[in-house]
């Protein structure tokens, strides 16, 4: 079975999701749209779509997708997927589900009441140190897990960044959670994988580093933050850190037997276990199991060069693949909804404390 | 009657602004971005007391910014476009801008716009070595294949011409080569690219369509005060124009010692047909910097012509021996713009 796809929203992500679709031989990418047309024509030239779209609803009713990928501005998604859904399309929505935890569950609920499935673009699950995790967590290796770091680096002065701090009208201006609200999915989907709670006690501290001023709303914009969450078993720290250099991308799983280090930038995953020897032997011998492990895994980074698997986008094509195989063979879809709406809610908790007033935004 | 600039904080613009002064143009509205400083103004407004020249701040993907800036405007200079960044938002401020642009005009088909497109919108691959490229050569058929500046910046002077041809506004289009000067970047791809610390040096003996900065300024300026040429494009490529090895050669001497890897064009080609084929192959895990189509655009061997442009009366006014010391003399003196 051949899955006919569609893409809605032409900007900076889109580019990833039609080379990552076109890579799947079970899907074939048959219409791209934006409201503004010469975007969707941007896109179907550079990688030879069939047709593009300046009308949604034309779109899915003219090629009728089986699957609709949303990528277009948060404040779009329920609608757009709404009419998707009505149109009798699975839906992949990039993150942020919503722009607040009702209209994701709004969207759930709708996916839950029909026959069609949903995912979300919760990308670094799928890359391979985190695969890898997950199945020596499922062996047992870290034993019962006690605490998770997660650290995201954002750009400001990169592509994405760039642009919005380029323009007073980038929508991410208007987002209840700014910056935050665009990105924060990915700090928090690392961590509700390990944090078992439904309700856990969250406290967030956001402020804005030193940075320009431009004397219009881009000022009120935060880039720095700094999450607590606390569960019944299990705790997380989550940064989002704008200034920090090296940009970086990792997470840290503390388990009662082992601890584990996923590096999402080198794509390494390494862990600390207890020392074997006594005393100060017990000190010599560590970095050289260290420098061992990250041999071993610069070696099989080497590999999956070598075999052309080390793709920017390899979680996100390891998302699509499982997605599309979880609607072909009608099994549960890569990504619990359970998670998704455990970060909306967790997500409207943050940008509730971080823009309160009083809440502290220092300059 | 009131001229507007846009993109005239930049390397092109600003002289543009200036050559409009010399030339006697007293009411320059300049379309900047927000958050612009406009260092040039105060000299500006020093050396030319009788002129008024006013920064409007604003954003071209913005419609009301774009309907304010032209209010009262009878003629347009538009050279506001995206050098790099990701393709969206290359076609956005370029193309998308641009629309927003020639929406505005479309009840002012009296206004009079000069387009400042690129050299880059010609269709050279598949022309043979040593072919001439002028303003009869046919633009970009594949811009796929080219890189996102050219890609973008042929679909801009494309819509151009089709509101032109829909609304009638006069329409002047100018396709410069590379622009340099004090300012500008160091080494224009026709030379060659840097590659991991080393400078693959590919140009040799290709003639370099460079044109010095306020040479293009002044071109833009002649073009768009000419009457009678509506519907019409110019190429900018200055007199004396050296060879990428004739620039290279002055760019070490001057400059600095880089170190390179000359590449003649047939190796250039074999190697363009590799990483073409591991990109295809791998799927897009390396980009293809380097394809035969691109490197043909490039390295092929053509030469150029500026015989239209002086036609009109176009004169340059640094010769390139100046400009190219100028230029120089910049990069030593700042580290801003050099290869390393």
């Amino acid at each position: 079975m051949e899955l006919k796809v569609a893409i809605v929203g032409c900007g900076k992500i889109a580019d990833g999701h039609v080379e990552e679709i076109q890579k799947i031989g079970t899907a074939r990418l048959v219409a791209v749209c934006d409201r503004e047309l010469l975007m969707a024509e941007q896109l179907a030239v550079r990688y030879h779509i069939r047709s593009h779209y300046d009308d949604f609803e034309q779109m899915l009713d003219v090629e009728r997708p089986d699957v609709v990928h949303i990528t277009t501005p948060p404040e779009s998604h329920l609608a757009l997927a709404m009419t998707a859904l009505n149109a009798g399309c699975h839906i992949f929505v990039e993150k942020p589900l919503a722009t607040n935890h009702e209209d994701a569950q709004k969207l759930v609920g709708a996916v839950e009441a029909s026959d069609k499935k949903l995912t979300i673009g919760y990308t670094y699950r799928f890359d391979p140190p985190a695969l890898a995790v997950r199945e020596m967590i499922r062996k047992g290796f870290l034993g019962d897990i006690v605490h998770v770091e997660s650290y995201y680096g954002y750009d400001l002065a990169g592509a994405y960044g760039k642009s919005l701090l380029g323009s007073p009208t980038h929508w991410v201006h208007c987002l209840p959670g700014k910056l935050f609200q665009n990105n924060i999915d990915h700090m928090l989907e690392k961590i509700v994988e390990y944090l078992p709670d439904d309700f856990p006690t969250v406290r967030a501290l956001g402020y804005r580093r030193e940075h320009a001023s431009y004397g219009d709303i881009r000022d009120d914009l935060l880039d720095e933050l700094r999450v607590m969450i606390l569960g019944k078993a299990t705790s997380a720290y989550a940064t989002f850190c704008s200034h920090a250099r090296p940009v970086g991308q990792f997470a840290r799983i503390y388990g009662s037997k082992n601890t584990a280090h996923i590096d999402y930038v080198s794509r390494t995953v390494t862990f600390d276990s207890s020392p074997k020897f006594p005393s100060a032997l017990g000190r010599v011998f560590p970095p050289f199991a260290q420098s061992w492990q990250l041999f071993r895994e610069g070696s099989r980074n080497v590999l999956r060069f070598a075999k052309s698997e080390f793709h920017f986008f390899s979680g996100l094509n390891r998302l699509i693949v499982l997605f599309y195989e979880s609607i072909i063979r009608d099994v549960q879809p890569p990504v619990p909804y359970r998670d998704i709406l455990r970060v909306s809610r967790m997500t409207d908790e943050i940008i509730g404390q971080v823009f309160e007033p009083g809440s502290v935004q220092r300059k | 009657m009131k001229i507007l600039v846009t993109g005239a904080n930049g390397f092109l613009g600003s002289a543009l602004v200036e050559r409009l002064l010399v030339h006697g143009e007293v009411d320059i509205r300049c379309f900047v971005r927000q958050e612009t400083t406009s260092p040039r103004l105060a000299g500006w407004a020093e050396r030319f007391p009788s002129a008024n020249v006013e920064m409007f701040r604003g954003d071209l993907t913005s419609r009301r910014d774009v309907e304010n800036a032209l209010v009262d405007v009878g003629v347009v200079y538009h050279l506001a476009a995206a050098m790099k960044g990701s393709a969206a938002d290359m076609f956005l401020d370029t193309v998308v801008g641009s629309k927003n642009l020639l929406e505005g005009l479309r009840s002012k088909r009296s206004t009079r716009v000069i387009l400042v497109s690129t050299f880059g919108a010609y269709g050279a691959s598949g022309l043979p070595s040593g072919a001439l490229i002028d303003e009869t050569t046919p633009l970009e058929s594949c811009p796929d294949r080219r890189d996102l500046y050219s890609h973008t910046k042929l679909r801009q002077e494309l819509l151009f011409r089709e509101y032109h041809d829909n609304y009638g506004f006069p329409l002047v289009v100018l396709r410069p080569g590379p622009i340099y000067g004090p300012g500008g970047r160091a080494m224009s791809t026709r030379v060659g690219i840097p590659l991991f610390g080393l400078f693959l040096y590919m140009g040799r003996n290709n003639a370099l369509p460079l044109t010095y900065v306020d040479n293009c300024a002044e071109a833009i300026v002649i073009a768009g005060r000419k009457g009678g040429n509506e519907g019409e494009a110019y190429n900018v490529v200055d007199d004396d124009a050296p060879t990428a090895k004739e620039f290279f050669r002055l760019y070490r001497q001057h400059v600095e010692k880089i170190r390179y890897f000359a590449l003649p064009y047939r190796a250039t080609q074999v190697l363009s047909t590799l990483i073409e084929r591991y990109n295809r192959h791998s799927k897009g895990q390396l980009p293809a910097i380097l394809t035969p189509y691109k490197s043909a655009y490039l390295w092929k061997g053509n030469t150029f012509d500026n015989g239209k442009l002086k036609g009109i009366g176009w004169k340059q006014i640094v010769s390139t021996e100046e400009g190219l010391m100028r230029f120089f003399s910049y990069l030593r003196d700042t580290r801003d713009g050099r290869i390393h």
